[in-house]
Formats: C-alpha cells, sequence, structure tokens
C-alpha cells in the first residue's frame, strides 16, 4: 500500500508556528523524518488556508522539496492554495482532495487536468457525508463521471470514502470496508485512499496506533491502494512491508470469523483480534475495549 | 398452510440482581428475551416499580405533586411507607440534602436516614446520592459501611468515582448503579472496568433517562441498544439490569410545571416508552402513574 505521511499538518501547532514564523526547519524534520520511515507521498495539510494562500503554499512546497524527493500531496480545500502547491511541485503530485461539493466539482477538480496530477475524490456532497453504502456510491460514481468528462482518466483517481471514529460510528467503520471490495467492480481501474487516522479520532492517544493500524489490514486485503497516515509509527510501516505476517493472518482470520484461540496468543496478538472484531462491528466500541 | 409466528432464540441472558435482603429481597432482571417478547421466552421478573422518597422536604415540587404525601414530606420514614401504600415494589431515596450546590448536609447524617428508611420498610431500598461526583464518594461509602449487609442498591457510581464506592459498596454487601452520560461506548466502558473487580449481577445500568420531548429518543435507543448487544448478540458486559430514574427528569419540564393533567401525562409516556425500551426498574415520582404502569406491566391496558 502506499502511504502518504500525515505529519505536517496545520492544525499541529509546532506546525502552525512555523509557518507564522516562517522557518523551516520543524517542516523540514517533519518531511525528513516521513521520508526516512518509508513514506511514499508527504501530506502538506493547509486546512483552509485563509491567509497569503498562495505564498503560504508555495513556501511549504518549497521548503518540502528541500530536503525530501517524495512527491507531495496537496491537501487544502482552498482552491487557490491548491493551485499555487500544484504549480510549486517539481514531482508529479496528488491532488487531495475534490469531493461531489458543487464548488469543489467547479474550482478544484479542473485542476487536476490542468495540471496533469493524480487527484484524491471524497464522497462528500453539497449534503455532508453520506450515510450509507449505496450513497456513497451514487455520489462517487456521479463525480467519477464528471471527471472523466474533464478528461482524467480513473487511473488518476483515488477514490476517498471518509472514514469516520470509530468511537462516533461503528457501522460506518465496517462500511467503508465493504465499500473499498466494491470499488473495483464499479469503477475498474480507480485506485483508492482513507485518511487512515480519522478512526481512531476520539480514542485515548495510547490505543489509537493499534486501531489504525488493524483497520490499515482490513482494508488492505479488500484492495485500498493507499493511505494517509502516521508513517511515524514504525509497525504500522512493518506490518505494511508484510513483515508481520502472523499478525496479517490472525486479522484475516478474525474477518473470517474462524475461531481464534484467545488463550494460544500473546497478549499483542490478542490486542490485534479484539481489534478486528471492534472494527468489523461485531462487538462494541469502548475505550476500554482492549480490556474485556 | 398453517401460520408459523417467526420467533427468536437469544444467545444472551440478563443478569438477575437481587436487592434487599432476607424477605425483603426482589430479583431484577434475569430475562433472556427482548422486553415484553412474552412469545419468545418466560420473563420471570416483570419490571420492578420505585416511587421517590427524599431526604428533605421538597423546595421545587409543585402543589399536585406534593399532594398525595402532603402530611409525610418532612418525614422519610414515614413517606417511603406512604410510597409502598401506593403499591410500589421498592423505594428510591434521594439524598439531595448533600448536594454541595445545596444544604451540604454531611454524609453521616444522610446515611444515619438511609438506615433508618431501610429498617422501617419491608421491600429494598434504591438509595441515589446528590450526583457530585466528589461528594458522592463520601455520602456513598458512608452510606455503605453504616447499612452493612441491607443490600441496598446504590450509586450513581460514575466513570469519575467508581473506585472508591463500588469498592464500599462490595465490602459491605450492596448492589451498584452505573450510571454513564447518554453514550453506550461510556456504559461499556465503566461496565468494563467495573467488571475487573465487581460481580456482574451485582450491577444495574442508569443510561440516563432523559424525559418526553427533552431527549427521551436518546433514552430509549441506548436501552434497545443495550438489551440488543446483551440478549441478542451475548456481550457479557453489556447484560446487566437497566433502571430508568425518569420521574424526577419529567418532573422538571416546564411542561410538567404547567398544569396536572400535563405532568402527570409527561410521566406516564416517558415511562411506558422505555419500559417497552427495556428498562426493568422504573423511578417514578407520580403514585397515579405507578398505578398506571401496574396495569400495563400486568397486560390490563
Amino acid at each position: 500500500m502506499v502511504l502518504i505521511g500525515e505529519s505536517i499538518h496545520i492544525i499541529s501547532k509546532d506546525v502552525n508556528d512555523a509557518v507564522k514564523e516562517r522557518n523551516p526547519k520543524v517542516i523540514q524534520d517533519l518531511a525528513k523524518a516521513q521520508t526516512a520511515a518509508g513514506a511514499d507521498y508527504i501530506d502538506l495539510n493547509l486546512g483552509p488556508a485563509k491567509r497569503d494562500p498562495e505564498e503560504v503554499t508555495q513556501w511549504l512546497v518549497d521548503a518540502i522539496q528541500g530536503v525530501s524527493d517524495l512527491p507531495i500531496s496537496v491537501d487544502t480545500l482552498n482552491p487557490v492554495a491548491m493551485e499555487a502547491g500544484l504549480k510549486a511541485c517539481k514531482k508529479r503530485p496528488l491532488l487531495n482532495s475534490a469531493s461531489g461539493r458543487t464548488d469543489s466539482k467547479e474550482l478544484v477538480l479542473p485542476l487536476a487536468k490542468k495540471y496533469n496530477t493524480d487527484v484524491v475524490i471524497s464522497v462528500l456532497t453539497d449534503k455532508g457525508c453520506p450515510p450509507d453504502i449505496d450513497s456513497r456510491i451514487e455520489s462517487i460514481m456521479e463525480t467519477i463521471a464528471l471527471a472523466n468528462e474533464l478528461g482524467i482518466p480513473n487511473e488518476d483517481i483515488w477514490v476517498d470514502p471518509i472514514i469516520l471514529p470509530v468511537s462516533a460510528d461503528q457501522k460506518q467503520v465496517a462500511d467503508a470496508v465493504e465499500f473499498i471490495g466494491m470499488l473495483q467492480d464499479l469503477m475498474p481501474g480507480v485506485k483508492s485512499t482513507v485518511g487512515l487516522s480519522n478512526v481512531s479520532n476520539g480514542t485515548p492517544d495510547e490505543f489509537r496506533g493499534i486501531l489504525n493500524r488493524t483497520y490499515m489490514t482490513m482494508l488492505g486485503r479488500r484492495g485500498l491502494y493507499s493511505a494517509i497516515a502516521d508513517v511515524l509509527d514504525e509497525e504500522l510501516v512493518k506490518l505494511n512491508r508484510g513483515e508481520l505476517p502472523n499478525i496479517v493472518d490472525l486479522i484475516y482470520k478474525t474477518m473470517d470469523g474462524e475461531a481464534v484461540d484467545l488463550g494460544s496468543l500473546s497478549q499483542k496478538e490478542r490486542d490485534y483480534v479484539k481489534t478486528t472484531k471492534v472494527l468489523m462491528g461485531e462487538t462494541l466500541y469502548s475505550h476500554a475495549w482492549l480490556e474485556s | 398452510m398453517d401460520y408459523k409466528a417467526p420467533l427468536e432464540t437469544y444467545s444472551g441472558k440478563v443478569a438477575e440482581v437481587v436487592i434487599g435482603k432476607g424477605e425483603k429481597a426482589l430479583k431484577i432482571g434475569g430475562e433472556s428475551v427482548l422486553p415484553f417478547h412474552f412469545f419468545e421466552g418466560k420473563i420471570e421478573n416483570g419490571p420492578r416499580l420505585a416511587l421517590e422518597v427524599l431526604d428533605a422536604a421538597p423546595t421545587n415540587w409543585t402543589e399536585w405533586e406534593c399532594r398525595p404525601y402532603k402530611d409525610v414530606l418532612s418525614d422519610p420514614v414515614a413517606w417511603a411507607k406512604k410510597c409502598l401504600d401506593f403499591g410500589a415494589d421498592l423505594v428510591c431515596l434521594r439524598l439531595v440534602s448533600t448536594d454541595p450546590a445545596g444544604a451540604n448536609a454531611p454524609a453521616d447524617k444522610a446515611a444515619a436516614v438511609v438506615k433508618q428508611v431501610a429498617s422501617a420498610i419491608n421491600r429494598p431500598l434504591i438509595v441515589y446520592g446528590s450526583g457530585d461526583e466528589t461528594k458522592d464518594i463520601e455520602v456513598l461509602t458512608k452510606v455503605a459501611e453504616v447499612c452493612a449487609g441491607e443490600n441496598l442498591l446504590m450509586g450513581p457510581v460514575a466513570k469519575e468515582n467508581y473506585e472508591p464506592i463500588s469498592k464500599a459498596a462490595l465490602d459491605h454487601g450492596h448492589c451498584i448503579i452505573a450510571q454513564s452520560p447518554l453514550d453506550i461506548n461510556l456504559e461499556k466502558e465503566l461496565n468494563v472496568k467495573l467488571l475487573k473487580t465487581f460481580p456482574s449481577e451485582r450491577i444495574v445500568i442508569d443510561p440516563l433517562s432523559s424525559a418526553l420531548g427533552y431527549g427521551m429518543e436518546y433514552s430509549f435507543t441506548i436501552m434497545e441498544r443495550t438489551k440488543h448487544i446483551g440478549v441478542m448478540f451475548g456481550d457479557n458486559t453489556m447484560q446487566m439490569p437497566i433502571i430508568a430514574d425518569l420521574g424526577s427528569e419529567c418532573a422538571r419540564t416546564k411542561q410538567a410545571k404547567e398544569n396536572e393533567k400535563q405532568g402527570l401525562l409527561w410521566e406516564g409516556i416517558t415511562a411506558i416508552s422505555l419500559l417497552l425500551a427495556g428498562a426493568n426498574v422504573l423511578v417514578l415520582r407520580q403514585p397515579e402513574n405507578c398505578k398506571l404502569m401496574r396495569e400495563v406491566i400486568e397486560g390490563k391496558i
């Protein structure tokens, strides 16, 4: 799976301060660390980028490119910042993201064609996040049809089903796994991505990693092409590289409903089994899911 | 072809909690079917009805709420007996006097009142602290100690104070009410934590009961899901009986304060809704509704 390092995010106080002071060190350290950890892309999340969008974006892209050869995922809701970012990228960037929202279809999606980028398209619409699998499919098929009309081929499109926190909506978490599994039949050739860490948003920090890692493995089994993820989590990168086959096997078995003898497992293996069951919606989530 | 009703069998069972001691003892829960699914299995212990008593005369009750109890409002023992005369299965004593935002009465004084009431009635007793997380530790651990062996049902025990209160309840032989703020995930989390040291068959869940028009559907959904998860899916951290402490919530509404009939209906409709959602114990304020819910439970209306 292609990993997009998520750490350069304007919501982080360090990053925000660095941008205000135009001090590239924090940004460059994060870019270097993620590159060394094995990221395939560096995500540059600017949020709404209200102030000086063009100048700030260009400065950030240059800062990252000064220390890393990885391509950049330009992640902003602001079309002006987006265009400035795409323009500044030396390697073919990932436009992150367009969606089924009217403003996005009009202002953001055409940029993917104009700058010949890969583009993340999420299932969001003017009404927000579609509530079930059928309405997600309806939304994404409509937006992809438009993208095709604009001359963007399926192969350049990375579908984002929008991941919700397991602590908020367990059913949607399980549904997204199914959704990823259906994509190739519905839209041959499209790629896919998720904001992986969203699944553990709201969960106490010390337990977030195992939710992220388990969910990545489950989605990967159904064909997920890439994830915007915490690549500084070593175990996550190892899992993704196939270096922990026992864990992967255990997660798959649990997904298939095979009986797993918890007594014969290590603590860590048990935790992966319990987490898989929670993410499948088989057991009710609570912050204490590993303790029961 | 004969019609055959589609009947379900369930993998889980609600724990049977016994409260009170000796001849006073009362069983709560224990069903292995969904609420009122008599056609799918026997429900040994139907929902229980409690009427509430305050440990200090109420200051903000309407005239008609006070009327049935007018001679006993400053005497918790006589008040509790009156509740039983009105047909309640048990009494819910609310230690409002201990609220730090109010009279802030000391724990030992409140505990003495609990002891008096518990000794004077021949039915089990539910005891609710003021809901102040810090003060309740002091009050409820004292109550547990003073009333050792009475097997009270005491609470609320919350995420913030479950350790000391559940320990005192365990040491002195009481059952506890595990309370979470209208959130099924937090409800489960508290249960999981409690179950490490406390037996499942001595816990009753209070997911909070909101009144009609003030979020009752949230309470309904959570109670319903708790039963689904415990009874249908067999999750043993969600198999405790449920208490719906709704009388005082309904009485607080604007509608209940406006006029007598509306107040009666507000509590009655909330009560019947939460019964259907799966409440095993109802805490009511109005004797009229106690009578009405009895008829509902017994299938007379």
